[in-house]
């Protein structure tokens, strides 16, 4: 793919992600790294690298537009954010320690009960 | 009567208001301390931005709607990225043509996903973040 091309296509994904991670309330990362490294071929430390610049924007532009429309408090969300960058690092260092491997199935199995109890709960409601 | 008439028709079309829902504001407690740590360390562990495990615990734990708790979680993400970009060591690592390609779109795209959160019915919401959830699980137990 020529250079101009893939600028446009990341641009085209870059839009479904922010779109994405603005009504779900996420960062965007989990889709931006396996798209960063299967489809453009940056190494994972790279992928991460990149997302993480991407995030940033995306997370301020979202939780400013929800500011101006008085959903949530972003006040008290940069306040208890701030406390969990202190956690990240405390988890960076951590994960040099923990197998990676293990920790991502412990994880998944989180996110699936948790995710098909929202489901429950939505159908439900 | 007349002028009644118009003040119903005009909330009536307005859609985009959101509706009231009630006050979320309350004091930095432990249990939002908590979230954000969890989230932070996630973060910090498996490189994913902490949304999907903050917004779980903001809904189930904390009491939030889910509305709220993705908007609470968007505005936590802000100093846990910037603490991420400064602590990871990644200036050498990032690959800014591509970062602005897709900062680009993500604005944008931020904005219109930002936009539809206002309006989105709450179950039809709470479903379509369970799903991704559990596709964000399946994902993750592929690359494990």
């Amino acid at each position: 793919m020529s250079s101009a091309a893939l600028f446009i296509a990341l641009a085209v994904f870059g839009l479904g992600t922010g779109a994405a991670a603005g009504l779900l309330g996420v960062g965007g990362g989990i889709l931006m790294v396996p798209f960063l490294t299967l489809a453009v071929g940056l190494s994972q430390h790279a992928a991460e690298a990149t997302s993480l610049v991407v995030v940033l924007p995306t997370a301020i532009v979202a939780s400013v537009a929800l500011r101006r429309r008085g959903v949530g408090d972003l006040g008290l969300a940069l306040r208890f954010g701030l406390v969990g960058a202190l956690g990240g690092a405390a988890g960076a260092l951590l994960a040099l320690a923990l197998p990676a491997a293990t920790l991502r199935v412990v994880f998944a199995a989180f996110l699936t009960v948790v995710g098909l109890r929202l489901v429950h709960d939505g159908v439900r409601a | 009567m007349v002028a009644r008439d118009d003040a119903m028709t005009d909330r009536a079309l307005h859609v985009s208001t959101p509706l009231p829902e009630p006050d979320v504001r309350r004091p930095l407690d432990l249990q939002l301390i908590a979230i954000g740590v969890a989230g932070g360390i996630l973060s910090g562990l498996l490189g994913v931005g902490g949304g999907v495990v903050m917004v779980p615990l903001l809904v189930l734990w904390a009491g939030y709607r889910q509305r709220e708790a993705h908007a609470m979680s968007l505005g936590a993400i802000v100093p846990i990225s910037v603490a991420g970009i400064l602590t990871f060591g990644i200036a050498g690592r990032v690959h800014w043509l591509d970062a602005v390609a897709l900062a680009l779109g993500a604005v944008v795209g931020a904005r219109l996903g930002a936009g539809l959160l206002v309006r989105i019915d709450e179950r039809v919401l709470k479903i379509l973040f369970g799903c991704f959830l559990v596709a964000a699980a399946l994902a993750m137990a592929v690359r494990a």
